[in-house]
């Protein structure tokens, strides 16, 4: 009681405060006793309940139908964090990125915690690869970025971090390698699900403790997985365009068919609108992750839609080549009844957090590649557990669901969004101007 | 040594060399048929095809690859192949992008065209000096740009944005043109004047028709295949920035599998990949073609992976007959 009435004393002041007070005080407001998790995985749940019992849109249907999102959705884990985690926004530690050289405020480092310092046994080193693909991708280096840092703040841990280019064989092959060395540890982000089952399953059968990150391997005996939130995600997009505007004409432009990140954000998507009628499907891309792809479709759709009034981008990189192509046709206000084309959006690069400050793109999903730094905590307790100095983290390691950023801040079925300003984990190069 | 067939043939070349340019258009209508067909096929397929904003789109989305395709053309036409456009596009944008802090677009802009300039060199002096297959020469420096495109920039993005005189290259207009648009236009010109009216574009045919034979009558062909891979690395600098520019965006991984896009417009625009033939008016032609097709089917809603098969079945089409009836296939 008394906190509530903490929280409704600050909220009051918010509005009278000046602006540098109001990341504080939305923070704190966001503090909900459930988390944001649990609370948005409670609308997952009632979505997607809602969505099996019945999808009144015929073309929302169909499309969900077409592209078999169930068969997706409901083998995406959801469930509560490891060891009764409540994430709030505002945690977290800050620091410059060892790969990046960006400053980064990495949201998860009090989940899972170890202390700075040696871990296990301080007399002993332990060695640790991590492999991922993409020293060429901004969200790929932060994540390599968080793991990194981890890795320094305990002296006796030797982290070999390499780029396997989007080559699952290399992945495979430094896999092998890190075997016949005898690491101690093994951290992967894997690009696909089944070229790297068996390299984890050889680590395995090596007794040396392997970790996902993000994404999932075909693997039974992975020791863990660190995973995303895409459903959140997608669920978000649909609970902002329900609440923003009970009708709409949407364009798609999707990530690859079958990946992962598209069939959960624009299952979920779907799984949230597909019960109210007023929303009409126009077109539908895949632009691949491809901005110039998304500039592209969006561009030729502008011209063969006159009445688009909604684009919705199951990625960042989709989402700003999909702005830049309704600027570059000066169609921003080409709404029906003269309103701006609602863009919808995915990952917290800082390009994207500019666009939704200058209220071009609505709202956006984080997706944070901060997450290296649990997969690092969790492969250092899979190998305590195997000396007996622990217990072994579990092995579906659920990252807390974060709550969607707005340019202005407000309440979705329960939902506090935040604005840029109050989100200080966006990653990737500032964009100037 | 010279064999008499090689003399025969050496006071052959001049007159080969004139038909070839005379005749390297000579397949462009084929295309011309194919495109009006399309305008045609677009304009009822949706009545808005015609549309001065859907004009605007299509030129605006093939004038970077036509510009790297002119260049592309070139090197074709001399017998090589230059696979490593989009990585020369890339690095040379990084290179250029990583001076966006000094405020100053002729450094900028400057820093991308000679980077496109160098790395042509480099390749030219690979192929033609030191005699690597082009092939395999400019599949190495595709590899070695983007390479160095992620070093140079740690693999973050660059953005533009305080560099005007940069962004109007790829969003400006004069007198209603767009800037890419026109520069299509203006390169395309020259290129054909190049090709068809100088000194240089005989060379250009006779090198790809016969390299000893050219060489024989006194055209230095080490010199003129190291040119036009220069010319062929600042056309695709100049496409990159088109591109950045138009998004505001160096993105270091980007336009991957251009140069593959730029080989298929290069080839559909009849240049033969054995050299000799090619026309840059064919090359303008083919482009609009891959633009009109993707513009079509992007408005009727037809998947990417769709398109992709669309857009190669059309790129048989219209190459399979011409190399029919020169014999090239049975």
């Amino acid at each position: 009681m008394l906190e509530l009435s903490r929280r409704q004393l600050l909220r009051s002041a918010a509005a009278v405060s000046a602006l540098a007070l109001v990341p504080v005080t939305s923070l704190l407001a966001q503090a909900d006793d459930k988390g944001v998790h649990t609370i948005l995985n409670e609308l997952i749940k009632k979505y997607s309940d809602e969505a099996k019992a019945s999808m009144s849109n015929e073309e929302v249907a169909a499309l969900f139908e077409k592209d078999g999102f169930r068969d997706y959705l409901d083998v995406y884990p959801v469930g509560d964090l490891a060891g009764g985690f409540v994430w709030k926004p505002g945690m977290g530690a800050t620091f410059t990125g060892p790969h990046s050289k960006l400053e980064i405020k990495s949201p998860f480092t009090d989940y899972l915690p170890l202390p700075e310092g040696p871990v296990l046994d301080p007399d002993k080193k332990y060695r640790i690869g991590l492999v991922f693909h993409g020293f060429n991708h901004p969200w790929l280096i932060s994540l390599a970025d968080t793991a990194s840092w981890e890795a320094a703040r305990h002296p006796n841990i030797e982290l070999e971090v390499i780029d396997a280019e989007f080559d699952d064989n290399k992945m495979g092959q430094v896999i092998d390698t890190w075997i016949a060395k005898q690491y101690d540890g093994i951290v992967l982000w894997p690009s696909r699900e089944a070229p790297m089952g068996p390299p984890v399953d050889r680590a395995i059968a090596a007794g040396i403790p392997t970790v996902s990150l993000d994404r999932r391997t075909s693997s039974e005996v992975i020791s863990s997985e660190v995973l995303g939130n895409f459903y959140a995600n997608g669920l978000q997009q649909g609970l902002y365009l329900k609440h923003a505007a009970p009708d709409g004409n949407i364009i798609f432009n999707r990530k690859d068919l079958g990946s992962t990140a598209d069939s959960i954000r624009t299952g979920a998507f779907l799984e949230v609108i597909g019960n109210t009628p007023g929303y009409k499907v126009l077109a539908n891309y895949h632009t691949n992750s491809q901005r110039t792809l998304a500039f592209k479709s969006t561009a030729d759709a502008l011209q063969a839609f006159k009445d688009i009034s909604v684009s919705f981008n199951t990625g960042g990189e989709e989402a700003m080549g999909a702005l830049d192509a309704i600027r570059e046709a000066n169609r921003l206000n080409s709404a029906p009844g003269g309103k701006k084309i609602m863009i919808l959006a995915n990952d917290d690069a800082r390009e994207v957090l500019k666009e939704i400050r200058a209220g071009n793109i609505d709202m956006v999903s984080p997706y944070t590649p901060l997450i290296g730094d649990i997969g690092i905590r969790a492969v250092v307790m899979h190998i305590g557990a195997k000396e007996g100095k622990n217990e072994a983290p579990p092995k579906l390691i659920m990252t807390p669901n974060l709550p969607m950023i707005t340019r202005e801040k407000m309440n979705i079925e329960g939902i506090e969004t935040l604005t840029p300003d109050e989100w200080p984990y966006a990653y990737g190069p500032e964009a100037s101007g | 040594m010279t064999t008499m067939e090689d003399k025969v043939a050496d006071r052959g070349a001049p007159s080969r060399t004139f038909d070839m340019v005379r005749q390297a258009g000579s397949g462009d209508l084929s295309r011309l048929a194919v495109l009006v067909v399309l305008v045609v096929l677009g304009q009822i397929i949706t009545p808005a095809f015609l549309s001065l904003g859907n004009v605007h789109v299509i030129l605006m989305a093939v004038a970077a690859i036509g510009i790297m395709a002119y260049g592309m053309t070139l090197v074709v036409i001399t017998g090589e192949i230059d696979l490593s456009v989009a990585g020369i596009a890339i690095l040379s944008c990084v290179v250029g992008g990583l001076l966006i802090p000094t405020g100053s677009a002729v450094l900028v802009i400057g820093a991308t065209l000679a980077t496109g300039l160098l790395v042509g060199l480099l390749n030219g002096v690979l192929v033609a000096a030191i005699g690597i297959p082009s092939l395999i020469a400019t599949l190495g420096m595709l590899g070695i740009s983007r390479a160095l495109a992620n070093i140079a920039s740690g693999g973050q993005a660059l953005y533009p944005e305080p560099i005007a005189a940069y962004l109007w290259l790829g969003r400006g207009a004069v007198a209603g043109v767009p800037v890419p648009v026109l520069l299509l236009a203006i390169l395309g010109v020259a290129a054909i004047l190049l090709t068809r009216y100088s000194t240089f574009g005989r060379a250009l045919y006779a090198t790809g028709g016969n390299v000893r034979a050219a060489a024989l009558s006194g055209i230095n062909t080490v010199a003129v295949r190291t040119v036009v891979f220069m010319i062929s690395g600042v056309c695709a600098a100049l496409a990159g920035i088109l591109e950045c520019a138009r998004l505001s965006y160096i993105n270091p991984a980007g336009l991957e599998g251009m140069e593959l896009s730029v080989l298929a417009v290069t080839v559909l625009g009849g240049a033969a990949l054995a050299g000799g033939s090619g026309s840059i008016t064919g090359t303008l032609v083919a482009a609009v073609i891959i633009g009109i097709v993707n513009n079509l089917l992007n408005q009727m809603g037809v998947s990417i992976y769709l398109q992709q098969v669309v857009t190669a079945a059309v790129i048989l089409a219209v190459v399979l007959p011409g190399m029919w009836r020169r014999g090239i296939v049975k």
